[in-house]
């Protein structure tokens, strides 16, 4: 009884506090609002260098279609929306050269480093002379001790393109003779490419469990793909065929061979990359365009090179201002499909 | 009576379920795209603003009669975006001997203009961009489009553009910042594609000839990039390989500043690439398809950038006629800036 008379003139008080709470919330915030908005005014401005793996003209990276330049571009682009001045190296694959690189950026005093150079003792030393220096360090694909590392996950990606592959055999093809064919340059092992070839071959069986998987090693040239693939094919009549192909320019290549032998509609094909030859705009249009959603090519495994920037430099920013980040940050894979491709890649020749 | 109210209930049944797809376009339409804040049935959008007391006031600006041309030339080998086309085609019969009209030997020209509407100096309409098939103020697009043309939203709806231009000189505001970064293809200062303007860029170039936006004002930005269309064809690829332009950010504040129109002499107004290289021209999606603002591209804005640098005055009457188009979604356009 003494709570219930007591009850509702308490609970009136409490309101009141509360509102008169969010009263000074309310009055409070657009006050707050511009102290963080002067906050970020006052921000300054950091300088981060970007050593790239290599800007050689048309040397290709990671076992994809994309260039150095493309990585670089997507730095030039992503560091508009930051107070970054980047200061750009090319380590031309050259331990000496990514070494020279380091003392150039230290005698600059930039306030972080982002190493890309797929040598990892090197890297053990460009990580101590950063250190010794006082400069964060950031590392992308290839480790450096101690260092947050943004990378790929080749395994994944393979597995995207298997799984794909199998689930397209099981959906259309069920109870025909189907075998898998892993093509590319297979043993390329400091592009990582095994992983990927691990990750495919898993995945081709996940909805096919006792599917024969070929391998076919074309040591990197996409025109080792035609006689390697009629062979197989000659040897599989009436076989349906799933090709798991370890970048782009093989899956185009693959493409051909089926269409010299004249099995286009025995054949299905994933590549991995999403790299230009595959992708292009609205006039522009290539292999993986919504008007071609008939294509043999289903799709590709997105790499986002071209991207790079924009996923690391957010990175660096949070190690900039001081905050915490996951020591190792992976590239979000994706399967590009006639379906998607416009969302993940919007063009902008439009018309 | 218990057969007419069944009868009633299953008539009722049936307009319900015939309307069922047309009230879920418009919900979803309702949940992606802000409502016009002219009403519900408004298909002007931001000429909306342009009232006799605005046009009188933007008379003001005419004060030596001197009329700067604001468009550039709609000729073959100008740069196209896309598969964009123009081309027209005369007919001149009666020149041919014998062939004139009449004892006065009249003759006579006409022309066949074969040309998609978005190509040189145009103007974008509310009908061009949207977001899904939902355009300005909540319009389901799909339920008012034929082969031919829309059935709402159309250049019919526009009322005037008699206005106030305000332009503000990019090229001078990131000079004077010390930030200019210029295409070596331009002959004249350009900033470099990608460049991207923002909130603060704008506010500076108005600061530097003492000018704030009002209501209906048309803002001019001059990022010199139309330096590659005057050198058409000669240029061409570099001018549509991207483009300076407006941000996300100064995009939503323009719409706060309530003004009518965007024009720049670049062939798409935003930042190109984008800020975001998931999103695809975002900033049309802000002043069109979330605003009603128009955006006009191709807009030769050298010579009114160097009248304002000999005069201090960044203001003039903006004067452009857009053709009652029925149903179309933007229209090449003429503009001249009046001082």
């Amino acid at each position: 009884m003494y709570r219930a008379s007591r009850t509702p003139a308490l609970q009136t008080g409490r309101r009141r506090f509360f509102l008169w709470v969010h009263f000074a919330w309310i009055l409070l915030l657009p006050w707050l609002g511009g102290a963080a908005v002067v906050a970020g005014a006052q921000e300054r401005r950091y300088t981060v260098a970007f050593a790239n793996l290599t800007e050689a003209p048309g040397t290709t990276l990671e076992g994809t279609g994309f260039t150095g330049r493309e990585v670089r571009e997507s730095f030039v682009l992503a560091v508009r929306r930051y107070p970054i001045d980047l200061v750009f190296y090319d380590n031309q694959r050259d331990p000496k050269k990514a070494l020279a690189n380091v003392e150039d950026a230290v005698g600059r005093k930039v306030d972080l480093y982002i190493q890309y150079l797929d040598d990892a003792a090197t890297n053990v030393k460009v990580g101590q002379r950063l250190r010794g220096a006082g400069v964060s360090v950031l590392a992308i694909n290839t480790p450096v001790p101690d260092a947050p590392l943004y990378t790929m996950d080749n395994r994944a990606a393979g597995r995207i393109a298997g799984e794909a592959l199998s689930e397209y055999g099981a959906k259309n093809w069920r109870g025909l003779r189907t075998i898998g064919v892993v093509l590319g340059h297979l043993r390329a092992q400091e592009q990582r490419v095994p992983d990927r070839v691990q990750g495919a071959s898993e995945g081709l069986k996940r909805h096919l469990p006792t599917i024969k998987v070929v391998l076919l090693e074309t040591q990197g040239n996409p025109a080792q793909v035609g006689p390697l693939l009629a062979k197989v094919l000659a040897s599989h009549p009436a076989t349906k065929v799933l090709v798991a192909a370890m970048d782009d320019a093989s899956a185009l290549a693959a493409k051909s061979a089926l269409d010299s032998a004249g099995r286009l509609a025995d054949g299905a094909i994933v590549g991995q990359g999403v790299d230009r030859s595959v992708h292009g705009g609205m006039n522009d249009r290539k292999e993986i365009d919504p008007s071609n959603r008939g294509s043999i090519v289903v799709g590709s495994v997105a790499f986002y090179l071209d991207r790079y920037g924009y996923e690391v430099l957010p990175i660096a920013m949070r190690m900039l201002r001081g905050e915490t980040v996951a020591p190792r940050t992976v590239t979000a894979h994706r399967l590009i499909t006639a379906a998607n491709v416009f969302i993940e890649y919007p063009p902008y020749d439009m018309n | 009576m218990k057969r007419k109210s069944l009868s009633l209930v299953l008539v009722m049944l049936a307009a319900l379920i015939a309307s069922a797809p047309a009230a879920l376009a418009q919900t979803d339409c309702k949940t992606i795209v802000p409502a016009s804040p002219w009403g519900p049935n408004d298909q002007t959008g931001a000429t909306n603003r342009v009232t006799p007391a605005v046009t009188k006031a933007a008379a003001a600006e005419i004060q030596e009669g001197k009329v700067v041309v604001m468009s550039y030339p709609l000729t073959d080998g100008i740069p196209l975006f896309g598969t964009r086309f123009t081309k027209t085609i005369l007919t001149a019969t009666t020149l041919a001997p014998g062939a004139a009209l009449g004892e006065n030997q009249l003759t006579y020209m006409e022309d066949t203009w074969l040309s998609q509407s978005h190509v040189g100096t145009h103007l974008d309409g509310m009908g061009h961009i949207g977001r899904k098939d939902c355009y300005y103020n909540q319009t389901p697009m799909g339920k008012f489009i034929t082969q031919n043309n829309m059935t709402k939203l159309g250049l019919e709806h526009l009322k005037s553009f008699a206005t106030r231009g305000v332009l503000v000189d990019m090229v001078k505001v990131y000079q004077a910042a010390g930030k200019f970064k210029g295409n070596s293809a331009c002959k004249k200062p350009c900033l470099e594609k990608g460049t991207v303007i923002t909130k603060a860029d704008i506010e500076a170039g108005l600061k530097m000839y003492n000018v704030t936006l009002r209501e209906g004002d048309i803002l001019v930005v001059h990022t010199g990039w139309g330096d590659l269309f005057e050198q058409y064809p000669a240029q061409n690829a570099v001018y549509n390989s991207g483009e300076p332009g407006i941000g996300k950010e100064a995009a939503k504040w323009l719409v706060t500043q309530k003004i009518v129109a965007v024009g720049s002499d670049s062939w798409g107004v935003e930042v190109i690439p984008g800020e975001d290289p998931k999103e695809a021209f975002i900033v049309h999606n802000i002043l069109i398809t979330d605003a009603g603002i128009h955006i006009m591209e191709n807009v030769r804005t050298d010579l009114m950038a160097a009248e304002a640098d000999r005069t201090k005055r960044a203001t003039f009457f903006f004067s452009m006629t857009v053709p009652k188009a029925v149903g179309l979604t933007g229209n090449f356009v003429a503009i001249e800036g009046i001082r």
